[in-house]
């Protein structure tokens, strides 16, 4: 191939890693989520794991993104995790930075921690199927990284947006606007954090070990590439034994001692090939056997790391086998309420949990910010799922962006006729909280509110009028619960729907001709 | 001038003027003409061409917006729903109203409103920013609390500060552009109604006497004239609408500066006793504006 050279891969890793890269970091740190839904969704669709769930219950171009994904690497080893996948380029952004303050530090071979990446793939997938997603979303790499964004990142580029917008609206400039601030939990934002220390922590002193050795995508990837058609290898004739490969490999998979490499643990970042003073190291079709030596250097460090990360992971998981129904319930005046309401196109709270890998991706996206990312209110098994929040806000009548771009399948696409019928949860009405009520006044608030009149004003004492429900028609939408001015508690609220129903159309009338221009004014 | 400055300078003239207008020194503070009538009924014509007429004979646009002044409009866009569904005032009819404040001499023309759906949803899909923006006027946001400053209202019985939406607050001169509608909780929502949508809490109105805090506001800063859209007008499950079902074409229009008298003849053109409707009750008792429509000066156009 005197055409190509082979150094020019890793160029074109680093810039096809960023044209993936920059617009899934825009896709959650945008508060104006200019990104329209179709673009979205073909940049979420080659996400592995996402779409590795949603096409059990969904095909579209989640499918297609798996095809590629998996047809990428069985041609070219694991490139995804250099490419495509954000996380990665994350931990290449730190192992940039970190060559740049310790320029003396390297890299060296050490042996990938195989039996432990698998055990934990089996138990990852085990727990998913039984319907925990605990360890699944504890560190599944998109959704990790959309958590972080989404919590961290999001609430400052939106603090930015508001101090422009502030400092232009005194121009009466609009351009900008002032976007509320997300509610954001604090287990969330711990969690978001604690994440994030760990990742800039084994990146920064062990490159790519968080790929080899806790990521799912990582290991599904590396039992498809060990069988790839292209494999980097050491032309052992060409090899001056110098080394520089093994000290820039950042995924610690050449041994250039024994001029060895664990593909199977490479991530195709191409630095090794770049490093190169002679042409030692190819990037070969051939499929050359390398006869695995399974000698290593013993590593007490990593080895006591593993321990250390092994106990509280496990630990954890466990009581996520839980059912639902032990979530922890809010105190609230109802025991109706302790289950959360999930959003149109989800189906039951059951599919919900068990798709939802938490990217917050919807939580970031939704444009009333109705969805909100609870940390255990699916019980430890639907850890860090998002909920309606209708405190916050309720959900549009109009709206289905959430159903659109869910990555995962946990809310599957609906169109807006569709989903103007799904109940996903009924209104409950409490009379003696109502101002109607309790302060002898007209309100309504919930009546106006609600689109499908699913809660509609009867008469009362007096000329006074109170609301009354015909759940039949109610979605759920919450737009009562949120409209419902009555403190500390709400008067209406919704009551989920474990399973989502099918509500009637609203009741549709012809109103007779009102006044007619051809008539005099009556007055 | 910093924000604070501006704000607090912005807050005592709009003070000093409701004052001056709520002791009815209109005519001393701005020097206006006096309005030909009280009140102008237009029928039978496009909402534009309607506006065209009724404006005309209150003198033109030139009698209520000097040269270089900040006009601030203020329609019904409440709603997330199409144009047909009546939700939202007529988004013709509002780029009519821009039109004329600029060739009365304004030198900006903001529309803005605090809606109850998405704000960005309901701006576009009413088609009032599309409207706006050809027209040549300015849509700002009205959907953050940053934007909305703390007023008092001295003549309030029961709502006796609020926040209001800066713009507003600076306006040199405030149009009041509602829809006639039916409404669950206040029976209509026409002019009085539709200044709810310049503040920012609307839960205090609904927890504490809905009517009460309707009138008491409209005794704040009484617009410099409402123009009220009746050319489709949604005759049930108000405020928001079910389909388009709930809309009749009525065809007419109702412009004058006093937004009780405005009111009372909407309430009556949609069919109901403006008596029925408790705000404009309580406000014509408020000396807010007349209900006595058989006193007053009215124009009746048919186009």
């Amino acid at each position: 191939m005197s055409w190509f050279k082979l150094e020019k891969l890793k160029k074109i890793r680093v810039i096809v890693s960023l044209f993936f890269f920059i617009p899934i970091s825009i896709l959650f740190i945008d508060p104006r989520n200019n990104i329209p839904s179709s673009v979205t969704n073909i940049f979420v669709s080659l996400q592995v794991i996402p779409s590795l769930t949603k096409i059990f219950v969904y095909s579209g171009t989640a499918t297609i993104g798996l095809i590629i994904v998996v047809g990428l690497t069985i041609a070219f080893g694991r490139v995804y995790c250099s490419t495509l996948c954000p996380l990665g380029t994350f931990q290449d952004i730190i192992i940039h930075i970190k060559k740049k303050i310790d320029r003396k530090k390297r890299f060296e071979y050490i042996k990938s921690p195989f039996f432990f990446h698998y055990s934990l793939l089996a138990a990852i997938i085990i727990f998913t199927v039984g319907g925990s997603l605990t360890l699944l979303n504890l560190l599944e790499p998109f959704s990790n990284y959309g958590r972080i964004l989404t919590n961290t990142i999001e609430p400052i580029t939106t603090f930015i947006n508001n101090i422009i917008a502030g400092i232009l609206g005194r121009y009466q400039y609009y351009y900008f606007y002032n976007i509320p601030l997300r509610d954001i939990g604090t287990s969330i934002l711990i969690s978001a954090f604690v994440f994030l220390g760990l990742l800039v922590y084994m990146s920064y002193y062990h490159g790519r070990l968080f790929c080899n050795s806790l990521c799912p995508a990582g290991a599904l990837l590396g039992l498809i590439s060990r069988f790839a058609f292209f494999k980097i290898i050491i032309n052992k004739i060409a090899c001056n034994d110098c080394g520089a490969c093994e000290k820039v490999c950042k995924a610690n998979c050449i041994e250039s001692e024994t001029k060895r490499i664990d593909f199977s643990a490479c991530v195709g970042c191409f630095n090794c090939i770049k490093s190169c003073p002679t042409d030692g190291i190819i990037y070969s079709a051939a499929r050359i056997k390398i006869p695995v030596k399974d000698s290593s250097e013993f590593n007490p460090t990593r080895r006591k790391f593993f321990k250390e990360m092994a106990t509280p992971v496990i630990g954890l998981t466990l009581p996520g086998l839980a059912n639902i129904d032990s979530a922890a319930v809010k105190s609230g005046y109802d025991a109706n309420k302790k289950h959360p309401v999930t959003p149109p196109g989800s189906r039951s709270i059951q599919h919900f949990s068990n798709l939802c890998t938490a990217c917050h991706l919807c939580v970031s996206t939704c444009p009333t910010q109705v969805l909100y990312p609870s940390f255990l209110d699916y019980g430890l098994a639907g850890i860090f799922q998002p909920k309606m929040n209708y405190d916050a806000s309720y959900c549009n009548y109009e709206c289905t962006v959430c159903s659109q771009i869910c990555p995962s399948g946990a809310i599957l696409p609906v169109d807006v006729e569709k989903k103007k019928l799904v109940q996903i949860g009924k209104s409950i009405f409490v009379k003696d909280d109502c101002v109607v009520v309790a302060k002898k006044k007209d309100c309504a608030a919930c009546s106006e509110h609600c689109p499908t009149k699913a809660v509609y004003m009867v008469p009362y004492e007096g000329k006074l009028k109170i609301p009354e429900q015909n759940n039949d028609i109610c979605i759920g939408c919450g737009a009562c619960e949120h409209a419902c001015p009555t403190t500390p508690r709400k008067a209406i609220y919704v009551s989920p729907n474990r399973v989502h129903l099918q509500a009637q159309k609203p009741k549709v009338q012809k109103q007779e001709k009102g006044f007619d221009s051809k008539q005099d004014f009556p007055f | 001038m910093d924000r604070r400055t501006f704000f607090k300078k912005s807050i005592a003239t709009s003070l000093t003027v409701g004052s001056y207008l709520t002791f009815g020194k209109y005519d001393e503070l701005f020097a206006y003409k006096p309005t030909p009538f009280d009140l102008v009924a237009i029928k039978g014509g496009e909402p534009d061409i309607m506006f065209d007429k009724g404006i005309e004979a209150l003198g033109g646009m030139r009698t209520f917006v000097k040269k270089g002044q900040k006009v601030v409009v203020k329609p019904n866009i409440g709603w997330d729903v199409s144009p047909e569904r009546a939700g939202n005032t007529n988004p013709k009819l509002v780029s009519r109203i821009i039109k004329h404040c600029f060739d009365a001499g304004a030198k900006e023309v903001y529309v803005v409103d605090h809606t109850c759906d998405e704000w960005q949803r309901c701006y576009i899909n009413s088609g009032i920013e599309r409207a706006v923006k050809d027209a040549g006027g300015n849509i700002a946001p009205g959907g953050s609390e940053s934007y909305y400053h703390d007023v008092k209202i001295p003549h309030g019985k029961t709502l006796t500060s609020a926040k209001e939406h800066e713009l507003i607050i600076s306006a040199d001169v405030f149009i009041n552009v509602p829809i006639l509608k039916n409404h669950s909780g206040a029976n209509l929502t026409i002019a009085m109604k539709n200044l709810m949508g310049n503040v920012w809490d609307r839960k205090y109105w609904h927890r504490n006497d809905l009517h009460q805090c309707i009138a008491d506001f409209a005794t704040f800063r009484k617009p410099d004239l409402n123009i009220v859209d009746a050319y489709n007008v949604m005759k049930s499950n108000g405020p928001r609408g079910v389909s388009v079902e709930d809309v009749v074409t009525m065809k007419a229009q109702l412009i004058s500066t006093d937004i009780v008298a405005v009111d009372t003849a909407a309430a009556k053109l949609f069919g109901m006793e403006p008596e029925d409707i408790l705000y404009i009750k309580i406000a014509a008792e408020m000396k807010v504006g007349r209900m006595d429509l058989d006193k007053l000066n009215i124009k009746r156009i048919t186009v």
